[in-house]
């Protein structure tokens, strides 16, 4: 039994808009990682997943305010700490972020190593900074980045080199969690490679501990990682081991979004290429049943007033829904098998919506 | 380095190219005049004469001074000649002064009084700006309203309301002029605090106006900072807010650099009008009385002045901005 | 389209500048409708009439009185005819002869009179003052037991033997109907240095330096769009061309070339339009860079290569698919442009380089007459303040409709 490196419960934080409105990005979530294991969170653009990533990390600014719920990382619950304290003690050490935009995450006007004495300094005060330069460099070279980038200032570097030199950066501390939000998105197929493998890398030489990778970019997550969990309007719909998530979704959303990826293989022109319908809600005013039952071809009248309970099947997946695993399975079979009968009748009738960035 | 060499190589070719065309402009316009300058001006001096051979004997005069009997081209060379040696000619309306004179005791006041006046009101400007877009609320919607109000008023506004109120009104500054009338200029301690008295209501009508231009630019280009990727970023890894802002501030405060170099040359036209005001003894003053008194090889050389002060504040801007922004040295290497 | 209006109009500071410089406009159509006639004519022989009320004197002695007997008005006429130098010189005598003045007011005018009828004696010769000085004590307290005596203004014409006829008598309690005297002139904001009507002449000179600063506007934005898209839409040997020029006349400074420009053209040939249009053909370079650059981004969007591929005309790809794009720009670029046109023509008056003179008022020229006749320095603030007010608040309400446009455009501005 390995040891929890973080685990999230019932958290609750919202947006205030401009117009004072309360948005409640991120609604009683709960997850749990271990040690060594990396968890993939997936869903369409606005559902919450973004949101998700800021908020586990403990350190809320306007317009993102926490509500309630625990972050518990390692064993120490950070969601009761002052914010100064958060900062100083658990950003960056014990829980540490990749932001979707790299390109732009770096002050365009400060040398690398300046900024890394910063986010050292920030956390120890008392630092040395020739220690922490050669410190960087050591670092740099572990992970196989050119020493020269050190003393650039970060407009003179490439896109994949930036995407490499903040993920160095964001893990110089050693963080036992890092969440990676879209890191790939942006970059040509080259840099993405690199960009995995070093994530990879990282586990594998103990920089990290724990992994949350999110992107809404669903082959990916199967070759990345272990777990997959897939968001809808702000809560999670389902959650399996990747090869499961992928294979055999459960939840009616899970299904649709794994159903319209389009996977380069024989016969993908060919085969049924699904959309979900309609848009996600607004989450100004949630839906008082199940967030989903709008869109949910399978809906009885029943979702759409009472609230869906989480279920628990099969080693530990989890799925928030109406019906149970064995009806939800048995229309499905019978779906595909009238899908074979006449495969080139298209179901799908929006454009495909997932393959979409943010 | 490299990068920064080409940086430079390209300013100073731009410089260079500026100045021969700026020189060939102050050249040619005033000779495209309809009427010929040099009658205009025997006529002038001629005034009350009766004695046609008289009159005849100085427009000859002013027409050789002036070179106008030889073709455009050789006028140009001579012009351009008689500049290298710092020779402007002969002022008419201080005959025979020379021009280059008159325009050399002017100019130490004009460069004494904008230089430091701009300077200030760029760096009080940016500090306002920058406050008003951290602290946002209710500072932030009295400051900007009140920048753009004072941004608006033309500097010879701010200069004769300044005026009226401490020098007429409550008379505690003088009236105008550099020092005060009765003195004649030396180092004494007397000479130099009237001096300085003198120098307190243009100095602080040219800081006025473009405090708040600045300070309006400043906040809107903070505000595009404060919500950069960067900002975010940071935060999350730790970085305490006060150094957030220190990046902030840098980054926004960079352009403003290129921002004051692009309107230099506006703000050096307003504070020229401001001079006349205060009487100040400085280019604007000048060129007001050589325009007053149809000075016009005075007029030529004023404005040949000026440009060439305005040409080389913005180089050295320029030069000093491709040290301070490493941005520059970026674009530099992918051109 | 509608709903940008709306958007436009919602920005609480382009509305703000919006209805100030409607304001401004709409006194430049109305004012002269209720006080016809030319902005230009001297009606007063003096300078600088102070702003008020003006009753003829004439009519006002001919106009049928009536009696009113007011306790107060012998005090308000003392206090009228009170000079500051006066009062000065009462509190000096006080102070010479020692009287006790803890706590006068010199404003007070009952309390310094009450003062002095009961301590002026002419006879007391306090030590080291001049007879002249002395005299002039006497003058003055002649002068204010007069004004408490009862007596009559005679009314006198010149009879048909060249004496004194007497036609009429004025009391001090004899008072007329302004309504009913035939002559009542009002000079909100007084007289200029020539006697012109002040407020007559600003509601003309503000609208002559709108006029301006919109020809201005117009020139320069137009130069600077069409450059501007020629430069940025064609590129290449164009570009450059078109660039070089930019990049030269941005550094050189534009009112540098105005004055020269300006100074060569000579008075005579100055006419308003005309300073309208050299100040736009020196100040394109800003608008010419912006459009540029707006152009380039936009040159490879989809439906621009959709255009060009279905073989449009550069005119009509240029003015289907790339003006709608940069409007809001170029009405921007505009609105500043019309701004700065306003500003240069005043400061180029003031140089004593404005349109010629004897046409019609700019703000610049008001300005420029203002500062010749040293009316700063001599207190008629009437003369240049409001042309300060003026130039600063269209300047101000067109920089609000700027700044409000921008946020709504440029929506990272948004707060």
């Amino acid at each position: 039994m390995s040891k929890t490196m973080l685990e999230v419960k019932g958290l609750t934080t919202k947006y205030v808009t401009r117009f004072r409105e309360d948005v409640y990005a991120v609604d009683h979530v709960s997850l749990k990682i271990e040690q060594g294991k990396s968890l993939g969170i997936a869903g369409e653009s606005g559902c919450g997943k973004s949101t998700l990533a800021l908020s586990l990390m403990g350190y809320y600014f306007p317009p993102l305010h926490y509500m309630s719920g625990d972050i518990i990382i390692d064993g120490k619950n950070i969601s009761g700490m002052n914010p100064d304290d958060v900062r100083k003690n658990v950003l960056g050490t014990e829980i540490a972020y990749i932001p979707q935009a790299a390109m732009n995450a770096l002050n365009p006007t400060r040398k690398i190593h300046k900024f890394i004495e910063d986010v050292i300094l920030a956390h120890d005060p008392k630092a040395n900074k020739k220690e922490i330069y050669e410190m960087a460099k050591g670092r740099f070279q572990e992970l196989g980045l050119p020493l020269e980038a050190l003393d650039k200032h970060a407009v003179e570097l490439s896109g994949g080199m930036k995407q490499r030199v903040v993920i160095a950066i964001s893990t110089i501390l050693k963080p036992k969690v890092l969440i990676a939000d879209e890191p790939s998105s942006a970059l040509d197929v080259t840099s993405q490679k690199m960009v995995i493998k070093m994530l990879r890398d990282m586990m594998d030489k103990g920089f990290i501990q724990a992994m949350i990778f999110i992107t809404h970019e669903l082959p990916l997550l199967y070759n990345v990682t272990d777990d997959i969990m897939v968001m809808y309007a702000g809560q999670i719909v389902e959650r399996g081991s990747a090869k499961q998530m992928v294979f055999d979704p459960v939840h009616p959303y899970s299904r649709g979004l794994m159903n319209s990826i389009l996977v380069p293989e024989e016969g993908t022109r060919d085969a049924k290429l699904t959309a979900i319908p309609g848009t996600p809600p607004n989450l100004k005013r949630p839906p008082a049943g199940c967030r989903f039952a709008e869109r949910c071809r399978y809906a009885k009248p029943a979702c759409f007033y009472n609230q869906m309970p989480v279920l628990e099947f099969e080693d530990g997946r989890t799925y928030r829904c109406g019906m149970t695993v064995d009806e939800l399975r048995e229309i499905y079979r019978k779906e595909d098998a009238e899908a074979e009968q006449a495969p080139a009748a298209s179901e799908g009738d929006g454009p495909v919506r997932l393959t979409k960035g943010v | 380095m490299k990068g920064y060499r080409k940086y430079f190589g390209k300013k100073l070719a731009w410089f260079l190219i500026t100045l021969v065309v700026a020189v060939i402009l102050n050249f040619v316009l005033p000779r495209l005049m309809p009427a010929d300058p040099v009658s205009a001006i025997t006529g002038k001096m001629a005034q009350g004469m009766t004695d046609a051979s008289a009159v005849q004997e100085i427009y000859k005069r002013y027409e050789a001074e002036f070179g106008t009997n030889k073709p455009m081209i050789e006028q140009f060379f001579i012009f351009v000649k008689n500049l290298f040696r710092g020779d402007l000619g002969t002022s008419f309306s201080q005959y025979p002064r020379k021009v280059s004179n008159i325009i050399s005791s002017a100019i130490g006041w004009t460069i004494a009084l904008q230089l430091p006046a701009i300077i200030v009101g760029w760096l009080l400007g940016n500090l306002l700006g920058a406050l008003a877009a951290y602290i946002r609320k209710g500072f932030d919607k009295v400051l900007l309203p009140i920048s753009l109000f004072l941004s608006n008023v033309p500097a010879f506004g701010m200069a004769v309301t300044l005026l009226v109120l401490f020098a007429v009104n409550w008379k505690i500054a003088p009236i105008g002029g550099g020092y005060a009338f009765d003195m004649i200029p030396n180092f004494s301690w007397r000479f130099v605090k009237s001096v300085i008295s003198h120098y307190q209501l243009p100095f602080w009508s040219i800081v006025l106006v473009s405090i708040g231009g600045q300070a309006v630019g400043m906040r809107s280009m903070s505000i595009y900072e404060l919500n950069a990727d960067y900002v975010k970023y940071a935060r999350f890894l730790g970085i305490k807010d006060r150094k957030i802002v220190g990046y902030v501030f840098r980054n926004a405060m960079l352009p403003q650099v290129t921002g004051l170099a692009l309107s230099i040359g506006t703000m050096i036209g307003g504070a020229l009008v401001a001079e006349i005001i205060f009487s100040y003894p400085g280019l604007g003053s000048t060129m007001y009385s050589a325009v007053t008194a149809a000075d016009y090889p005075l007029i030529s050389a004023t404005t040949l002045i000026i440009t060439i002060m305005v040409l080389i504040v913005t180089f050295v801007l320029d030069i000093v901005y491709g040290f301070i922004d490493p941005r520059v040295k970026a674009a530099q290497f992918d051109a | 389209m509608k709903n940008t209006l709306r958007q436009v109009f919602h920005s609480s500071k382009f509305l703000v500048g919006f209805i100030i410089f409607v304001a401004i406009l709409l006194t430049m159509f109305i004012y002269p409708l209720i006080n016809p006639g030319n902005p230009l004519e001297m009606i007063g022989v003096g300078t600088f009439a102070r702003p008020g009320t003006y009753v003829s004197l004439y009519d006002a002695a001919k106009t049928p009185t009536e009696t009113l007997r007011l306790a107060d008005a012998d005090d308000k006429r003392l206090a009228k005819q009170l000079s500051d130098e006066d009062r000065v010189a009462m509190v000096e005598w006080f102070s010479a002869t020692g009287v006790d003045i803890e706590g006068l007011d010199i404003s007070d005018t009952d309390a310094l009179l009450e003062l002095w009828r009961a301590n002026y004696d002419p006879a007391v010769k306090p030590k080291g003052m001049t007879q002249a000085k002395r005299n002039y004590y006497k003058r003055l307290d002649a002068a204010i037991k007069e004004v408490g005596a009862a007596d009559t203004l005679i009314i006198a014409d010149t009879g048909e033997g060249g004496a004194l006829e007497k036609q009429g008598a004025i009391t001090k309690t004899d008072y007329v109907n302004v309504g009913q005297v035939a002559n009542v002139k009002i000079l909100p904001l007084g007289t200029d240095n020539f006697g012109r009507d002040v407020l007559k002449e600003l509601v003309s000179a503000a609208g002559t330096s709108i006029v301006i600063g919109l020809l201005a506007g117009l020139v320069a934005t137009l130069i600077g769009l069409s450059l501007g898209l020629l430069s940025g839409y064609v590129g290449g040997i164009c570009d450059d061309i078109i660039m070089f020029i930019t990049n030269i006349f941005t550094v050189i400074p534009g009112f540098v070339l105005l004055i020269l420009i300006s100074y060569s053209i000579g008075q005579e040939q100055r006419g308003a339009a005309v300073v309208a249009l050299v100040i736009g053909l020196t100040s394109w370079t800003w608008t010419c860079r912006s459009v540029r650059s707006q152009v380039i981004s936009l040159r490879n969007r989809d439906h621009v290569n959709l255009s060009k591929l279905s073989g449009h005309s550069l005119f009509r790809i240029i003015l289907t698919d790339i003006l709608p794009y940069i409007a809001s720009y170029v009405v921007m670029a505009f609105i500043l442009q019309v701004s700065s046109g306003i500003l240069a023509e005043a400061q180029l008056s003031l140089l004593g380089l404005g349109p010629k003179t004897t046409e019609v008022p700019t703000l610049g020229l008001m300005m420029n007459w203002a500062m010749l006749y040293s009316a700063h320095t001599n207190g008629s603030w009437w003369a240049y303040f409001p042309v300060i007010l003026t130039i600063t608040l269209i300047s101000f309400s067109l920089n609000l409709m700027n700044t409000g446009l921008d946020q709504v455009f440029n929506p990272t501005l948004r707060d």
